[in-house]
């Protein structure tokens, strides 16, 4: 405390923002139990361990809030510096993965080094906050032009296209490029052709099911079958609407109060993936709906932390940079409920902070980190 | 820093973040949306769905409850795997050529009536892959059928097998009480099966299946853990040879003075005194664990109504017994109640008074407490006057003077009541408490009574009271309790933990827990305990002794008879034991037998126990290595002959039960030699030809030619008032009775 009244007699009172860092860890802990519960059946059947996924992930966490607090403690201008090695790196890391990559169940997205599985997709995403805050910055208002517009996108396209071709990740590609498209609206000052963009995707989107729904018979990949797996997941109960309809009836049985921690029947086999994915469906089955709701409400009191430190930024870059992290978590979140409810066809996007997944952990604890320096950045005159 | 670096975060930003933040909050409020409707609309429907998935995807594997094993090694329970035979409609459709051959095949090999299966076939030909044609056929009788469906050749197809554990106790009858049975979803029930459920029981395994990215089914299996199976103290030879004993008991005396068993009760008990092992343990009537529900072994007991009393008949008042024509009408309720009174085990689930085999317990509290020397004598003049009640020795006619030893040898209960008076409440109460009389043993097994509130405290004990538990009447105890005790009077006072389980092993056969017996205490010291083991020598081979006829031929025993009163007092209904040890100068094992109201005309005399303890003994001191000592008589001679003769060839057991009255008679009436005194007037009364009791001249009772004991005495007169007679022991009202055990304890006329 005294440190604090020293720090305002020199009028250089740092702001800290508690309630983010109080949130992120409530998250992490329930992310943690939940993912105890979940896996627990899987580990002791194929690894005899029941807390083996626990701790692979508690493991991961720790690494990663290691992480968090140096780059919370480095200045963020750092970044702008490093931007262009940390894109490149993430580039050369998706390219090993043509040579080096791991298959798991069908996907190769994985690089095994000394033992630790890494997602390259997971970098590239934390590479494109990073590069696209300043690009932006640099741009200034020429972002508003089409042109303008163009250049800013332009090093998000070859992330995005190995991204989907060397790992075949659509949802990766998805969020990077999600990623991007936040980027450039908050930074422009123009509506209309970001409304152009979604509503021309949307016409897109709408035309491709129109297709694939026409074509119903003739073999349209893997993707197709998703889509009408999506439409009626019933009728594909056996094939690509499994999962689907298993998560359905996780959540359809829970009830509004649930079955308690631990009781789901789901994560018994039935549901392919739960620890990952899907976990969000057991939450829902073991929690209810209340609990549901109640992680909805705290992903979204993370992402309004979000709001408020950016506003406050010292500077455009960090500003932006902020809201780079706040697109990747909400978009993930968004993405991962609407499958786990059907809302959209299924395509594997995992919860941020409660899916099983150490890469996808520690970028998003790096990417809180780069949030924390910001904030420390603020004075408290500069605070609205 | 370069000027655009430091380009702030405009206002116009600024709106737009707002804006996005309120997409995203309009996105999440619309997913919460989708989650309610969700909930909503399909909760009920999926709930369904994932329970049958669950039934359709995944099988249980059962596991192996644990067996129950007698001391040496044999099996008195064990889980045997059965098989359920499974018709797959779907698979029959398609794969026979004639549906009817796999039918007839199933009805030919193992007798199965396949109408039912076959019209099931019929109707479900399309969906159904899982129904129960029948349970529970062993390896060999499937076996054929198994080798049908493996045959390419054959034509039998669409049948698979389920494995299921079915609970098999291969003595049927033999220990029920102890080991209780298990119920079809592999929960035991009463006696081992219940105490050591936890342990008997393992962990069911699981196959399961789901469906992978690809769609495809995978199976995965966790296998079942089986129970470990305990080894217990008994020993299935002992065990039977009791058994035996009880049987022929009960087959002797059934309908003898009214209908039904040969006794309500008859319990019995063998305990090794240096470890607290019980060797046997049974109780008659017994059950059969295979056949638990078989109403007929209700027949011959005393008809309980629905909340457990004794139902006595409306009009005339008397006692209800079940018979072969009123089993059936028993429902509900009450065929429950009636069941567990059977299955429930005697000789730890039910109180009653222990009567005379407290005696030696009072005694040796006296020395112990230092109250008396053991030299003294003391005048019996047939009663004791005290609290204004004449309490009454069971020899009216008074035995004169007599010294502890002899007070023991003929259970004078006058001695005893001076030996009391001299110890006093506090260190009588203090003693009970040191014998563990109103705690329970914690023996390993379930349903032990519990006994706290049927026996007296020092602060609710006034003299009269302490006076009548000084020989055994006015408190309630447990056989287990009782024998318990008795051997740590003898085995130099240690006081040992009953227990029926020794070793604990898994399924491999590994040993997981030895239980090593459990020294609770020391109740009496080494001299004390060399006195009562004499003086309870003198109850069997002292001229006055009342357990003579308990001694077995060339041994020579120790112990003490008891005949204890029923409430209310005067119903002429008693409980009678002999309490014993053998052999005589070191104790090794300790047995008492217990017979609650034998069905005979004249129910106060303790040869009912006695008989059996020498039938029990005669055969199970030589099979546990105790060698005879003693001479054997011609009689005796002829005797253990004709035993041999028996056990060898068992055709001729029937023959000699048709007249089992004469052999047991004959000894009966064994004509002491004569040895009148002073006061010993009852000897010189007329024998009866009929009964083989002496009568009293003035009053007319019959009388123990032997010991002088009035046979149907009162024991206690109220000097004031005849008519409120009850009034001196009213007392015995106001104990309530909470043990598990006792289902009739809160009506007063139920008799214990």
């Amino acid at each position: 405390m005294a440190n604090r009244f020293t720090i305002l007699k020199n009028s250089k009172i740092r702001y800290f923002d508690t309630l983010l860092l109080l949130i992120l860890m409530l998250i992490i802990i329930f992310g943690l139990v939940m993912l105890y519960s979940v896996s627990s059946y899987d580990g002791s059947v194929n690894y005899g361990d029941s807390a083996y996924y626990l701790k692979r992930q508690l493991g991961a966490t720790v690494f990663g809030l290691i992480l968090m607090g140096i780059v919370a403690f480095l200045p963020y201008h750092l970044w702008e510096k490093l931007r262009v090695f940390v894109y490149l790196f993430a580039v050369l890391m998706l390219l090993l993965i043509i040579p080096f990559g791991t298959r798991v169940n069908g996907a190769k997205r994985w690089i095994y080094i000394g033992g630790v599985s890494i997602q390259p997709a997971e970098i590239a995403k934390f590479a494109i906050v990073v590069l696209l805050a300043q690009l932006l910055v640099r741009l200034g208002s020429k972002i508003n032009s089409w042109k303008g517009l163009l250049v800013a996108v332009a090093p998000s396209v070859p992330l995005i296209g190995m991204i989907y071709i060397i790992t075949g990740n659509l949802s990766s590609a998805i969020i990077v490029a999600a990623i991007t498209f936040v980027l450039c609206f908050v930074a422009s000052s123009d509506y209309k052709k970001f409304l152009i963009v979604i509503l021309a995707l949307i016409a897109i989107a709408a035309l491709y099911i129109f297709i694939v729904v026409k074509n119903n018979e003739g073999g349209m990949g893997f993707r197709g079958e998703r889509i009408l797996a999506w439409l009626d997941p019933d009728a594909y109960a056996s094939g690509k609407g499994y999962q689907t309809l298993q998560a359905l009836y996780a959540i359809g049985s829970g009830g509004f109060m649930g079955k308690g921690i631990g009781e789901s029947m789901q994560k018994l086999g039935y549901i392919p993936e739960a620890q990952n994915d899907m976990i969000f469906a057991i939450i829902c089955e073991e929690i209810g709906f209340i609990g549901a709701v109640c992680i909805i409400v705290m992903f979204l009191l993370l992402i309004w932390r979000f709001v408020i430190i950016a506003t406050n930024a010292p500077d455009l870059y960090g500003a932006l940079l902020v809201v780079g992290v706040m697109s990747h978590i909400a978009i993930q979140v968004i993405l991962n409920i609407a499958v786990v409810t059907n809302t959209i066809p299924n395509t594997g996007i995992s919860l941020p902070f409660i899916s099983y997944g150490g890469s996808s952990v520690v970028i998003l604890l790096i990417e809180i980190g780069l949030v924390l320096s910001v904030q420390r950045s603020i004075k408290y005159r500069d605070v609205v | 820093m370069k000027n655009n670096d430091r380009r702030k975060f405009t206002m116009k930003m600024q709106k737009k973040l707002m804006v996005l933040f309120l997409v995203v909050a309009a996105l999440f409020l619309f997913l919460i949306f989708r989650l309610y409707t969700i909930t909503r609309d399909n909760g009920d429907s999926y709930r369904r769905q994932i329970l049958s998935q669950q039934k359709y995807d995944s099988t249980v594997i059962p596991y192996k409850r644990g067996s129950i094993l007698d001391t040496n090694g044999s099996v008195l329970a064990s889980s045997e795997k059965v098989y359920n035979i499974i018709l797959d409609s779907v698979a029959l459709a398609k794969n026979a050529e004639n549906p009817e051959t796999t039918f007839q095949t199933l009805r030919t090999e193992l007798g199965i009536d396949v109408t039912k299966a076959r019209d099931y076939f019929e109707a479900n030909k399309e969906k159904s892959r899982y129904y129960v044609v029948a349970k529970k056929f062993t390896y060999d009788q499937v076996q054929p059928l198994m080798e049908l469906l493996d045959d390419k050749e054959s034509d039998v197809t669409g049948l698979w097998f389920e494995d299921e554990y079915q609970r098999v106790y291969p003595g049927g009858t033999l220990a029920c009480d102890v080991i209780g049975y298990t119920t079809s979803d592999n929960s035991g029930l009463y006696g081992l099966e219940q105490y050591y459920n936890a342990e008997l029981s393992g962990v069911p395994g699981r196959t399961y299946g789901y469906m992978n990215e690809e769609g495809s089914l995978e199976r995965t299996t966790v296998p079942a853990e089986d129970g470990n199976s305990i080894v217990t103290t008994i020993d299935a030879n002992i065990q039977s040879v009791v058994e035996k004993y009880l049987r022929k008991f009960n087959e002797q005396y059934a309908n003898n003075a009214h209908f039904g068993n040969g006794a309500n009760n008859v319990g019995c008990i063998i305990m090794n005194v240096h470890n607290g092992e019980v060797l046997a343990m049974a109780s008659y009537p017994d059950y059969d664990l295979n056949n638990v529900r078989d109403k007929s072994k209700l027949i011959g007991r005393q008809l309980l109504t629905e909340d457990g009393k004794y139902a006595y008949d409306e009009e005339t008042g008397t006692k209800i017994y079940i018979t072969e024509e009123n089993v059936d009408s028993i429902e509900g309720d009450a065929l429950y109640k009636n069941f567990d009174a059977l299955w429930k085990n005697y000789c730890i689930s039910d109180a009653y008074e222990p009567g005379s085999v407290s005696k030696p317990l009072t005694v040796a509290s006296a020395i112990e407490s230092g109250a008396i020397t053991g030299n003294e004598t003391y005048d019996c003049g047939g009663f004791l006057e005290i609290g204004g009640h004449k309490i009454h020795c069971h020899n009216r006619y008074g035995d004169g003077r007599l010294t502890v030893t002899e007070g023991v040898e003929r259970s004078c209960n006058v001695a005893m009541m001076h030996i009391a008076q001299a110890m006093g409440v506090r260190n009588f109460t203090k003693f009970q408490h040191i014998f563990n009389l109103g705690l329970k043993t914690n023996i390993d097994l379930s349903g032990e009574a519990r006994t706290n509130t049927l026996i007296y405290t020092a602060s609710n004990m006034n003299a009269s009271e302490l006076a009548t538990c000084s020989f055994g009447q006015g408190y309630n105890c447990t056989m287990i309790q009782m024998i318990s005790a008795f051997s740590s009077l003898i085995n130099g006072g240690y006081y040992y933990e009953p227990h029926m389980v020794k070793k604990i092993i898994n399924s491999s056969g590994a040993t997981i827990e030895n239980i090593e017996p459990r020294l609770l205490k020391q109740t009496i010291s080494q001299e004390t305990s060399n006195k009562i083991i004499e003086m309870c020598n003198q109850v069997v081979t002292g001229e006055y002794g009342t357990g003579k006829t308990a001694r077995p031929a060339g041994y020579i025993i120790g112990g003490k008879t008891g005949t204890a009163q029923t409430l209310p007092r005067g119903n002429g209904e008693y409980v009678v034991s002999f309490l014993g040890y053998a052999p005589y100068d070191d104790p090794e094992i300790a047995i008492y037998v217990v017979v609650d109201r034998p069905n005979v005309f004249a129910q106060d005399d303790a040869k009912y126990a006695t008989r059996i303890v020498r039938s029990i003994l005669t055969e199970v001191l030589p099979y546990l290595g105790i060698f005879q000592t003693e001479e054997l008589s011609e009689k005796e001679k002829k005797e253990l002959e004709e035993l041999q003769i028996e056990l060898i060839t068992p055709q001729r057991n029937e023959e000699e039960e048709e007249n089992p009255e004469n052999a047991e008679g004959g000894e009966e009436q064994q004509p002491e030699e004569p040895a009148p005194s002073n006061n010993e007037i009852w000897k010189t009364f007329k024998i009866d030809p009929v009964t083989g009791y002496a009568i009293d001249p003035n009053t007319g009772d019959y009388v123990d030619p032997v010991t002088g004991a009035t046979i149907g005495y009162k024991m206690e007169e109220n000097v004031q008032t005849d008519e409120n007679g009850n009034q001196t022991f009213s007392n015995e009202n106001n104990i309530k009775v909470a043990g598990e055990g006792s289902n009739n304890g809160e009506d007063e006329d139920a008799p214990w």
